[in-house]
């Protein structure tokens, strides 16, 4: 009953969302497209529900994400350019059809926790954070954060550079090599490849659709919807079931809620981070929030600046105004 | 009036202590800026800066970016400060004039043997094109950075187009300022130039070479100090003088004492007249 009531709830935010794209489609398509996603949203993964499709060869929602980004990745240069000095080449062209981890080719996958002989399936993918590192640090600007709170990579701008995974807690963006701009600069140098991850289906969003991997779910584990009226379903989930939440805090804050009975530090307890599968740490902190105080003073520093030069120019002209009297004395 | 005569020390006072720290605070954290600019580039690993000793730390983008921010402070604050301040005293020494891409040409063909340089001001030509031309890139890098620095506080989702500006604006004049600054150090290089570099130190350079180099600012300073004609003679008034500025000021009686001091000063001074111009090694 709570399962549906809840689905419903979120349908129903959703159909609001997409009635509105619709309605101001009518008056300018893209402009009213942009401004339907322009409402911040949330995305709720409940552990409670999702089964990890056992029945199925792969999970509906990895199976859909595929599907809907099979074409993303260009073809392949034949021969990468090795880099220089570091030689790592990163090409998962030939392993398109991994699905246990994240790869360029796979942007969700499933862990399977077994906790206290019950198995809990937990879907992975990128968090889309309230203040993604990933995406302001990117020297480029090609990671970014849109107003629906969904973090995209444009791929045609990124280097490859990887640095949105260094600094990513759950380093989600992987990378394929011999492909993107920086074969057009000095491959050998600079760059090496595109990085790929989740970006929520911002295009099919634009275009008043649901994310693949949220449409394809059978169980409706995957729900999308209001950022507020998500996370107040996150909230009365977790209470009901006497459960918990990861998304809400970690990292500064993040658009995706998930709610389980079983707490984060045992399903973390069953993740070992590797590449391409990352762990579930509790409260992990998001690192440039130290350095968001410094920050500040940079924005005030031209103030400062106008000030002092103020202050200073007054006293100089208070000791010239004193030359001069003092020469007329003379 | 910090611009001084110290004939009996053989110097001029050149810059005031505010322009050495504005200088040098802007240099210091110019210089820490391309750094960690650098280092908020992944370059550290793939060219394994981070095995250098000292250099572990420059991997990690969180202790780039503080650094970054820590000498951004500096760099803003002094930087409109140095605009302010020198705007509101009326101070444009540093501003271009009119003729000096064509005295610049003439400036620099002296250096490799062809031609005369024209009397100078206490800025050469080129100095005064090379400041408008760094004054630009670091305002183009300090407003794009501060659109950077919003959006990394307060506005992640900042619109892509406005973030894509700063950060290209940003990058391009990284490389600018970078180029820049090495065209600063290939001035410093040339010979000619030498005895200037003590003046961005000590904030005073030899007064036989301003006499025989910046013959104009010289002028200037013995005008402002009332100092008679007869001891500045060496400078060659340029060919095409008003013969009101030759003619120099009679001093004030209250300020007769002050001038014999100072023709003393420089009397003492005098005997570098007859020797040319030394470049310190």
């Amino acid at each position: 009953m709570s399962k549906k009531i809840n689905f419903n709830l979120t349908r129903r935010s959703f159909l609001k969302l997409s009635g509105g794209a619709a309605a101001l489609a009518g008056l300018s398509l893209p402009k009213g497209a942009d401004a339907a996603t322009d409402r911040q949203l949330a995305t709720l993964i409940d552990l409670s529900l999702c089964d990890g499709c056992k029945d199925l060869q792969a999970p509906a929602c990895v199976t859909a994400c595929k599907t809907i980004n099979k074409d993303k990745i260009p073809e392949v240069v034949d021969n990468i350019p090795e880099p220089w000095p570091r030689k790592t080449i990163e090409d998962w062209s030939k392993k398109k059809g991994v699905f246990n981890r994240l790869t360029p080719y796979n942007f969700i996958y499933i862990h399977k926790a077994q906790i206290e002989g019950k198995t809990i399936f937990v879907p992975r993918r990128c968090m889309h954070c309230d203040n993604p590192a990933c995406a302001t640090i990117c020297p480029f600007s090609a990671n970014h954060k849109e107003k629906n709170g969904a973090v995209v990579i444009e791929q045609n701008q990124c280097f490859g550079g990887a640095k949105c995974k260094d600094v990513c807690p759950w380093e989600i963006p992987q990378r394929q090599s011999g492909v993107g701009i920086y074969l057009h600069v000095l491959p050998g140098f600079m760059g090496n490849g595109v990085m790929y991850k989740c970006d929520l289906c911002d295009e099919r969003l634009k275009q008043g659709k649901m994310p693949g991997c949220i449409e394809a779910c059978p169980r409706k584990a995957m729900l999308i919807g209001p950022r507020r009226d998500i996370e107040k379903m996150a909230d009365e989930r977790a209470r009901a079931m006497n459960g918990f939440i990861y998304g809400k805090t970690e990292n500064g804050g993040t658009s995706t809620f998930y709610v389980s009975p079983v707490s984060f530090e045992q399903i973390n307890k069953t993740m070992q981070k590797k590449p391409g599968q990352p762990d579930m740490k509790p409260d992990v902190k998001r690192r440039m929030a130290a350095t968001d105080p410094l920050g500040k003073s940079v924005l005030a520093a031209p103030a400062l600046g106008v000030i002092a030069a103020g202050v200073l120019n007054w006293f100089a002209g208070r000791k010239d105004q004193v030359k001069k009297e003092e020469k007329g004395n003379d | 009036m910090t611009e001084e005569i110290l004939a009996h020390k053989n110097l001029v006072v050149r810059h005031s202590m505010l322009e050495l720290i504005e200088h040098w605070a802007i240099a210091i954290s110019g210089l820490i800026l391309i750094l960690t600019g650098i280092f908020e580039l992944p370059v550290a690993k793939r060219y394994y800066i981070i095995t250098l000793p000292g250099l572990g730390w420059s991997a990690d983008f969180i202790t780039s970016l503080y650094l970054h921010y820590a000498a951004a402070f500096v760099f803003s604050a002094v930087g409109i400060f140095h605009l302010a301040y020198h705007g509101l005293r009326g101070e444009k020494g540093l501003l271009p004039q009119k003729g000096d891409a064509a005295a610049s040409i003439t400036v620099i063909k002296s250096f490799i043997g062809l031609g005369k340089e024209p009397p100078m001001h206490k800025y050469l030509p080129e100095q005064r094109l090379a400041y408008a031309g760094m004054a630009f890139i670091i305002l183009m890098l300090i407003l794009s950075g501060l659109v950077k620095t919003y959006k990394n506080i307060y506005a992640p989702d900042m619109s892509h187009t406005v973030l894509l500006w700063a950060t290209w604006i940003h990058n391009i004049g990284f490389v600018l300022f970078f180029l820049a600054f090495l065209a600063h150090m290939a001035a410093i290089a040339l010979r000619p130039n030498w005895p200037m570099v003590r003046g961005i130190f000590t904030g005073k350079v030899r007064l036989d070479y301003a006499r025989h180099r910046h013959s104009l600012w010289l002028k200037e300073i013995e005008q402002e100090q009332n100092i008679p004609a007869a001891v500045s003679d060496e400078t060659t008034p340029p060919a095409k003088m008003d013969p009101t500025e030759a003619t120099q000021p009679t001093p004030q009686p209250g300020t007769q004492h002050a001038v014999e001091e100072k023709m003393e000063d420089i009397r003492s001074g005098a005997e570098d007249e007859g020797k040319p111009p030394q470049t310190e090694a």
